[in-house]
């Protein structure tokens, strides 16, 4: 569109017809006040701060909602505007408390900080002020509703952006007080974005009450890790503790928001369960030692167990999936160097001999522009909530969405169907899927699909890809341990191939990408993680694992790596029993926020990190560990002297995936009862567990196992009653003849039914 | 006088749709249906007759009227405003009562200009009377096949629903009504967008004042000129103004516009019990109140009461005698708009509360030096600083009570007491 | 819990409004619901109204709160809803409601021991002209004196 030309404050300025004035004096960098405006919220136009004098209107216009047409001239500066301004600031400040120094926010305070400028010295307010009572909201917002200037910016992004209505302004008048309904407070996965939202102290961070002013801490910018989105966030420390974490601002990957995950996960990072010393186990006792002594305890056991025997290929390496690309790089390139190509870092796949990987290749920014998507077996609101947050803005822009899942999830925006399917199940309606969308493209159908008969369901989803010119097909998590995962895979991407749909594999997350990328996989001669716990390896090197949380066969693993005649070195970042169980030597690594590292988001952004703080104790980041002993192995190609080194090495040898193929096997169904295992939302990391307030909220709660009566009467549960240690749930939200179970303590049968 | 909507307030059943017909009722609208009258025809009708907006604005109606994407696709809305809350005013419950057919003929006609097939009627939720008397009206009219789909066979669809409010003034202005018709809040909307653009449900919408929907049948069957000949230069027609407050016989009266205020007080049977006039508030308790002399040399129109130095409003007339204590009146005001305030613009939010805490501060005793410039201070304040003209409607009364009757706060902060009652 | 009478009643309202547009039935619901409930409205039956209209609990608690014709905590089985604006006022309504309170032996915004009357001072109510008035339930009663008043007070039941 043609620019138009406006004048502000004597200055010629060009912007588009019809944008409000405040975008345009925000570019120019002309300061307007404001406090109910927010660049990413509808605009209200309610808090009258942003008042200026636009010629020819004969009151003053809020900057938010005026919209500019050509030859306009504004006046920011001038008499009318700093009265209009001071006016209203008078008006904010006479029912504030006047007490910013006991005020949490005092310091970053919007309120505060316009004050200086357009408040008075003096107040000729002399009524009693307004106090409002407060409600407990929950473990992670603070409130403290007497300082509320009623903006509405945390209710409009609760109906906005979070999806779930929760704020909201009650009574009217004098009398209007923003806050939730009932007593269960705020439960959005999304919540804390209302802190860094609101302007003045109403809504703070509950879990850093009272810690310390905004100016004592350094910030730091860095990627959070717990999806794989890497939302950029800020880090803000004191005497080398992170205090307090808030978003950081990047369009491409979270605009300016972050998951409660990413923002209260660091309180992890001071549990009592920190891993501080290194330790060797001598004769079934553990000892702390330095890490001389247990560095040179770790290659002696290598030695002695594999290099001395030329048992090199008895190695086996796996890695958690949070661990950085300088992580898994140099981890693998050590068993590569040693010899052995038992590398993997895939511990939840209960079957690794018939895989097939779908890619991703559609970009967050995209999926706001699809106009279709069709989710299979994910709910992404609790597992992605950045994810889903760009696929509500979608669906509120128009875009359709069908879901194919194995249970009815709470979606905060408008599905047009919603099939609930037992993941065994999944295949065949996709392979209607499939033959729906060939017929329609008049292409033979494969001898595969030759009986499959396609269902009404299945006729619609395939109608609706066909039909659009821009659609997404998204794969979740929870058909990874289908019998047939591999044939869902393949028939996705034969589905997206035939009707030009891009694809968004949500069951790479963490930092999984990265793990690909640097070869973090079995090698030809290698095994995978269920191979090699079936082998009696002689020696391991296991970075972050908590075998109870992370092994699909965790009772297998667990057994396997207690072999009294191998050798185990663990590298964690907290203690753990079992971990010390089966290991020789413990190594405390840095967790989150303590380590330089590189983070593979769903884009494909590397986006690298420093350290915000110093790892505690003796901890150190793992890949200064990994280079320490990789020159004590005296393996050559280790002479980094900082990490960007290892991540240019990294691009020059990317890995090869191994994509889908076409091998579609639809033979394979079972009468089984299905499980769906899957860790809560805020328990699948160890800083996670760890991290005190977020296991309080109603998703840190989550740990159920939900069926249908007709299977919980076949499995011999009842609703007071446990499966594989959790609580059951008995509803007709979950598909027949399968159990979806939402666990936040770790059971060792890690879903192994 | 009583020559448009209180035409027939005398006859038994004034509101049966048989009375109506009788007088001519529903001539207009079946003109419309047998396709002899243009849209256009009927706004350059309008705009002949000089009907300006009855709620209190003023805004010229056919203009408004023209204003409406007629020729957009997709829905449209026609809204009639029966929220009648601004103390003084009760004209629009009485039309609901005795004439509820010229409001949904009119509604009817501004449907058919305006492209728009559907209507809702904004009742305001005390109303229960006159809105049964509506639904009433309403049931008669579809009964006789005047209002639905296709009607008459015309390819002319109009269907028009009562909504009920539920208690807030606020919701009388316009956007804030449409909210509440959406089942929210009655919040007023910033404009622009303005309801033509984007009203009810998003949609281009048309709202307008009971009593201007109840004039509009009359205005197209007499003609635009025999209206505004009913009235004076830039205010056509007649209007009903509300006289209540201390005269003899409180009622609605339907005059020509530019009726002398001291005729209008006759009417009324003057000043009950022979007492003084003291002071007017000619347009609603959001107008400025006037002196006696300057009231008794006013006329009743747009203009003689703009030079009188207050507001037409909607023609509520609340006249006050020698007894009243000003302080008193403007503190028991000063509730209202606090009471009232949606609570979303700051300066009204707690402009509202300042302004009657300092009254009511003043009217316990404990008035303070400085206290007139204070409350002067914060009407200034709040004054044009706010989305909607609550804002201003709680401002106005302070300035011109202080202006006009400045020695009674005088004397109320100085000895704690009222000037006039002791 | 909401009766199925009363739910017919609010399906009433609800068919006057787009199909997607439930909500703008709340008002109506709500005092449908209030109606029921002794005419007061708790959170439960304000989260209620907003499952039967599809809309949030708080949503609908915005409603409840924002709007005067809502009761949150008991009133009398009849609620005397007194004007004292400014045409009232100027006629005397001060002293009615004093009058109102003396009789009934309550202060506004209580309720008689009997649980039958409850008086609420209230904003003008459009019937100026027939200053001072009061409403209960759907019935205005304009022109009040004190004797008046008497007669209606002492013809409820």
């Amino acid at each position: 569109m043609a620019k138009i030309e406006i004048e502000i404050d004597g200055k010629m300025v060009r912007a588009k017809p019809g944008e409000m004035l405040i975008s345009v004096t925000d570019r120019e960098g002309i300061s307007v006040p404001r406090f109910c405006y927010h660049k990413k919220l509808s605009v209200a136009a309610s808090c009258r701060m942003c008042l200026v004098d636009v010629e020819g209107a004969p009151k003053p216009q809020p900057a938010c909602s005026t919209p500019i047409s050509e030859g306009m001239k504004i006046h920011t500066q001038n008499e009318k505007s700093k009265s209009s301004q001071k006016a209203v600031m008078e008006f904010l400040l006479i029912n504030h408390p006047l007490d910013c120094p006991i005020c949490d926010q005092g310091g970053e305070c919007e309120l505060q900080d316009v004050a200086v400028e357009y408040g008075s010295d003096v107040s000729c307010f002399s009524e009693g002020k307004r106090i409002v009572a407060d409600n407990d909201i929950g473990p992670l917002i603070q409130t403290d509703m007497t300082r509320c200037i009623h903006c509405t910016r945390c209710v409009r992004f609760g109906a906005e952006i979070a999806g779930i209505m929760e704020m909201g302004g009650t009574g009217r008048g004098d009398h209007l007080k923003i806050e939730p309904f009932l007593t269960e407070g705020v439960t959005s996965e999304l919540s804390g974005n209302m802190i860094d939202v609101c302007p003045v102290g109403a809504l703070t961070s509950k879990p850093f009450r009272y810690e310390l002013r905004s100016w004592q801490m350094n910030s730091t910018s860095t990627i959070a890790r717990h999806d794989l989105v890497g939302s950029n966030i800020n880090a803000q420390t004191y005497k080398g503790n992170v205090k307090r974490v808030v978003s950081g601002d990047n369009d491409a990957v979270n605009e300016t928001w972050i998951s409660d995950r990413d923002r209260f996960s660091y309180e992890g990072l001071s549990h009592e369960n920190r891993l501080l010393e290194p330790q060797i186990k001598i004769e079934g006792q553990w000892k702390e030692v330095g890490w001389h002594v247990a560095l040179d305890y770790a290659v002696k056991g290598l030695t002695s167990n594999i290099l001395n025997n030329h048992q090199s290929d008895q190695l086996g390496v796996m890695a958690s999936k949070t661990s950085t690309v300088e992580e898994f790089y140099l981890l693998q390139k050590i068993a590569r160097e040693i010899g052995s190509e038992n590398i993997d870092y895939r511990l939840n796949i209960k079957n690794l001999d018939n895989t097939a990987k779908l890619e991703s290749n559609i970009k967050l920014g995209g999926l706001e522009g699809v106009d279709h998507a069709l989710i299979v077996g994910s709910n992404p609101r609790l597992e992605q909530p950045m994810i889903n947050h760009r696929l509500r803005k979608a669906s509120l822009n128009g875009t359709s969405v069908d879901v194919i899942n194995s249970m009815k999830f709470d979606f905060n925006y408008q599905l047009n169907s919603e099939n609930i399917i037992a993941p065994n199940q999944i295949a065949s309606t996709l392979a209607g899927v499939l033959s729906s969308v060939l017929a329609s493209v008049s292409i033979e159908l494969p001898d595969y699909l030759q009986s499959i008969k396609v269902s009404k369901e299945s006729a619609s989803i395939a109608e609706k890809l066909n039909n659009s010119d821009n659609s997404v097909i998204v794969l979740g998590e929870h058909v990874v341990n289908a019998e047939n995962s591999a044939t869902i895979v393949n028939l996705i991407a034969q589905i997206a191939k035939h009707t030009n749909s891009t694809t968004l594999n949500l069951s790479t997350t963490a930092n999984s990408l990265a793990a690909e990328l640097t070869g973090f996989v079995p090698g030809s001669k290698g095994m995978n993680v269920n191979a090699m716990l079936e082998s009696d390896l002689k020696a391991y090197i296991l970075l972050d694992i908590y075998p109870e949380y992370d092994f699909h066969h965790a009772d297998k693993a667990i057994d396997a790596l207690n072999d009294k005649d191998n050798f185990v070195i663990s590298l964690n970042g907290f203690k753990n029993d079992i971990v010390s169980e089966y290991s020789d030597v413990i190594l405390p690594i840095a967790a989150f926020y303590e380590t330089s590292g590189t983070h593979i988001n769903i884009n494909g952004d590397m986006q690298s990190f420093a350290a915000s703080v110093v790892a505690p104790g003796e901890s150190k980041p793992a890949w200064k560990v990994f280079k320490v002993l990789a020159d004590l192995l005296k393996l050559p190609g280790f002479n980094y002297v900082d990490s960007t080194q290892i991540t240019e090495e990294v691009s020059h040898q990317a890995h090869n995936n191994h994509l889908h193929n076409e091998n579609i096997d639809l033979s394979i169904t079972s009468d089984n009862i299905n499980i769906i295992w899957q860790q809560s939302p805020y328990s699948i990391d160890a800083l996670l567990r760890h991290s005190g307030s977020l296991q309080q909220t109603k998703i840190g709660k989550l740990n159920f196992a939900y069926m249908n009566a007709s299977v919980a009467k076949d499995l011999g549960v009842s609703a007071d009653s446990k499966y594989l240690g959790v609580p059951v749930v008995i509803t007709d939200a979950v598909a027949d003849r399968c159990v979806f179970v939402n666990a936040n303590k770790a059971t060792q049968t890690g879903g192994e039914s | 006088m009583n020559e448009v909507c209180f035409k027939n307030l005398d006859k038994k059943d004034s509101w049966s749709l048989a009375v109506y017909e009788a007088s001519g009722g529903y001539s207009v609208w079946r003109k419309i249906l047998r396709g002899e009258l243009t849209p256009e025809q009927i706004i350059d009708e309008l705009k002949a007759s000089g009907l300006r907006g009855r709620g209190g604005a003023g805004f010229p109606t056919g203009l408004k009227w023209s204003f409406m994407p007629r020729n957009s696709a997709g829905q449209k809305y026609v809204v009639c405003n029966s929220d009648e809350g601004e103390p003084g005013t009760c004209k629009d419950r009485d039309i609901l009562r005795y004439n509820p057919h010229a409001v949904i003929e009119g509604m009817a006609i501004g449907g058919f200009v305006m492209n728009a097939t559907t209507g809702y009627n904004y009742i305001r939720g005390e109303f229960i009377e006159p809105f049964n008397r509506f639904e009433g009206a309403l049931k008669e009219a579809y009964a006789a096949g005047l209002l639905g789909e296709n009607i008459s066979d015309s390819g002319v669809d109009f269907n028009l629903y009562a909504h009920l409010g539920a208690g807030a003034y606020v919701c009388g202005e316009e956007t804030a009504l449409l909210e509440s018709i959406e089942g929210k809040k009655g919040q007023p909307r910033f404009k622009p967008p303005f309801p033509a653009n984007v009203g009810l449900y998003g949609k281009p919408t048309t709202i307008n004042n009971t009593e201007s929907f109840a004039s509009v049948a009359d205005i197209l069957s007499k003609g635009g000129k025999w209206f505004a000949d009913l009235g004076v230069e830039n205010s056509g027609g007649c209007k009903l103004f509300s006289v209540s407050g201390h005269v003899k016989n409180p009622a609605n009266f339907e005059v020509s516009m530019g009726t002398p205020f001291k005729d209008l007080l006759e009417m009324a049977g003057g000043m009950r019990d022979g007492a003084k006039l003291k002071a007017v508030i000619p347009g609603g308790s959001s107008t400025p109140v006037l002196t006696a002399d300057v009231a008794m040399a006013m006329t009743m129109d747009y203009d003689g009461i703009e030079k009188a130095g207050s507001m037409l409003g909607a023609g509520s007339v609340i006249v006050m005698d020698e007894s009243t204590c000003m302080v008193e009146t403007l503190t028991r005001l000063a509730h209202f708009y606090y009471d009232e305030s949606c609570g979303q613009c700051t300066p009204c939010r707690e402009g509202t509360g300042w302004l009657y805490r300092a009254l009511k501060r003043i009217t316990d005793g404990n008035g303070k030096d400085g206290d007139i410039e204070l409350l002067l201070n914060v009407q200034d304040k709040i004054m044009g600083n706010t989305i909607c003209a609550l804002g201003d409607a709680a401002a106005m009364p302070v300035e011109s009570f202080l202006r006009n009757f400045r020695e009674e706060f005088e004397y109320y902060i100085e000895h704690g007491k009222s000037m006039v009652k002791g | 819990m909401i009766s199925d009478q009363a739910k017919k009643q609010i399906d009433a309202w609800v068919a006057k409004y787009p199909e997607d547009r439930k909500s703008s039935a709340v008002m109506e619901a709500l005092k449908i619901v209030q109606a029921e409930n002794d005419n007061s409205l708790s959170a439960e039956s304000i989260q209620d109204v907003a499952d039967y209209l599809g809309m949030p609990g708080i949503a609908a608690a915005e409603v409840a709160t924002f709007y005067e014709n809502y009761n949150h905590k008991p009133v009398g089985k009849h609620v005397i809803r007194f004007c004292h604006n400014i045409s009232c006022m100027l006629n005397g309504s001060d002293d009615l409601i004093s009058h109102l309170e003396d009789k009934l032996g309550v202060k506004t915004g209580e309720v008689t021991k009997d649980g039958l009357i409850s008086v609420k001072k209230v904003e003008c109510l459009g019937a100026c002209v027939g200053a001072p008035m009061f409403q209960i339930g759907d019935q205005y009663y304009e022109n009040l004196t004190a004797e008046k008043i008497d007669e209606i007070v002492d013809g409820l039941k």
